[in-house]
């Protein structure tokens, strides 16, 4: 016979007893934002960021990223960067700031995502991916949240954001900043892969590799996100703006940004 | 070390005549100004602001306030770079705020930033201007002392723009990067170990209004020889210029040639910044 009362903890960490009652209904609620967090951050899930190489493409077309190495570098000096400073911080305010219902400071977050991206066609893909990421949360889920962001955005004329959206997502799905921060570094580092294998010469064990390696830099840089003040989010690469500036008047290219 | 805490106002407006004239200004050291030069062809005043001391040392405090009334035409440029000394401790900190009006033009081209070895400086700069004003804002940075082989050596250099556009934020910039990490995206880049940058705001709106510019593409053939050149729009009113060039005499080149390629569709870029 359990002895466990359906209330009871575990002493060491105080969470509910396996077996218990609120254990049972724990862990049900994890496995619903978690399960809601590997379909959003599927390739199988609708964002359109298939299209998006997010400034590989041109950075290839300079001669800077050619190979395995220089795609390394780009991923360590330039992406793991830009999520620290930027995105991941943008989405943990938005985080914040959905579940105070704080639409003020989610509007500005909307405007201040647009303007810390110079480069029109970066600006364009995260609207792009934002906007298609709050709409299937408002379809998909019909939650009250979603549909609220998106009708606020479209009265207030908000442009959308891929980080901002990733927050929406967390919040409808009740999933914690932590679980929203690292689904949003599991996507962008393998969307840009996956966007460096269709470019470069680079197997999909190769990729696998610079993937995990990557994602083992996240949980630091997520720690670091958390905690970063409103204006100390953005990062400066004036060669990536450059690029991306000169990819929107390319004579040929594979990716829409 | 003396620290300062400089300040300086100016505000140009027109007069009956037409000409744009400084209606008021205040200064404290190290912040000076020179006479103005109203350049009669171009009808633009040109003011240079001038730091008689050798440079920021730490401690230093710098404000200012530079506004454009409705209907002028001012250029504001500094005669030397501004070099940011060793600090032993403490940081350097400048402010700097600048309005520009209905129908008006400022255009801000201060010669390079030249951060020496353990120098901690911050410099906040928020532009605001109205729907038809118009602006040209250059920031430029060198990597430091070169000429003395030290380079990407800053303690913390924290660089903040702030740009908006009939009350609308327009572009949010922030450069908070140590030496190092900026030397290696150099490196990766082939831009080199002198690699010096300019960051270029030109905000039109009357012009974003009317498509994509001929300019340009003018702008985009700056791309060669090793400068890295990109002109995008701005989610309102304006564009972003960069430049990456690989040592000091290219990106002032490069810049000039900017200026004047962007001087045929705006005249007030016509004047010279050398006058004074």
């Amino acid at each position: 016979m359990n002895s466990v009362s359906a209330t009871s903890t575990e002493p060491w960490h105080g969470r509910p007893a396996r077996g218990s009652e609120n254990h049972g209904q724990n862990a049900r609620a994890t496995s619903t934002w978690l399960v809601g967090l590997l379909q959003a951050g599927d390739s199988f899930y609708p964002t359109g960021s298939y299209a998006h190489s997010f400034g590989l493409e041109p950075l290839v077309q300079e001669g800077v990223v050619r190979d395995r190495a220089t795609l390394r570098d780009f991923i360590f000096l330039s992406a793991l960067p830009a999520l620290r400073h930027t995105e991941l911080p943008l989405a943990a305010h938005a985080w914040h700031a959905f579940g105070g219902a704080n639409w003020s400071r989610i509007g500005e977050l909307c405007v201040l995502s647009s303007a810390l991206k110079t480069a029109r066609e970066a600006r364009a893909a995260s609207e792009n991916i934002g906007r298609q990421r709050a709409e299937l949360m408002a379809t998909l889920r019909a939650h009250p949240l979603a549909q609220e962001f998106l009708t606020r955005a479209s009265v207030e004329s908000w442009p959308h954001s891929a980080s901002i959206s990733a927050a929406l997502e967390g919040r409808v799905l009740g999933a914690p900043l932590t679980a929203v921060l690292a689904g949003i570094s599991y996507a962008t580092l393998s969307a840009l892969l996956s966007a460096a294998m269709k470019i470069l010469r680079l197997g999909q064990n190769a990729s696998q590799s610079l993937l995990t390696e990557a994602l083992g830099a996240s949980p630091a840089l997520i720690a670091a996100a958390e905690s970063t003040p409103f204006e100390e989010i953005g990062w400066f690469n004036p060669w990536l703006d450059i690029a991306a500036a000169r990819h929107e008047t390319a004579d040929a290219r594979m990716f829409i940004s | 070390m003396p620290s300062f805490s400089g300040h300086l106002s100016l505000r140009a407006a027109t007069r009956a005549h037409g000409r744009t004239v400084l209606a008021t200004q205040s200064f404290r050291a190290p912040y000076h100004i020179s006479k103005p030069y109203w350049d009669a062809e171009i009808r633009t005043l040109h003011v240079q602001v001038v730091n008689p001391t050798a440079g920021i040392l730490a401690g230093d405090r710098l404000e200012s306030e530079i506004a454009v009334d409705a209907g002028a035409a001012l250029l504001v440029t500094t005669p030397s770079a501004s070099r940011l000394f060793h600090m032993r401790d403490g940081v350097a900190e400048c402010r700097q705020h600048f309005s520009v009006a209905a129908n008006a033009w400022l255009e801000v081209m201060p010669e390079p930033l030249v951060p020496h070895r353990a120098s901690r400086y911050r410099q906040v700069t928020t532009v605001e201007v109205e729907p038809s004003g118009e602006l040209l804002f250059v920031d430029q940075l060198m990597p430091g002392r070169v000429g003395h082989g030290e380079a990407w050596v800053w303690d913390r250099l924290q660089l903040e723009l702030t740009v908006r556009v009939g009350g609308e934020l327009a572009l949010r910039e922030r450069f908070d990067q140590s030496g190092e990490e900026l030397r290696q995206l150099a490196a990766l880049a082939g831009s080199g170990a002198k690699a010096c940058f300019a960051n270029a705001i030109l905000i039109a709106p009357a012009a974003v209004a009317s498509g994509e510019p001929p300019w340009r593409a003018q702008l985009s053939a700056l791309h060669r020889d090793g400068v890295w050149a990109g002109v995008s729009p701005l989610r309102r009113g304006g564009w972003s210029l960069k430049i990456v060039a690989p040592d000091t005499i290219h990106l002032r080149k490069t810049v000039r040639e900017a200026r004047q390629i962007l001087a045929g569709y705006f005249p007030r870029l016509g004047c010279d910044t050398r006058k004074l």
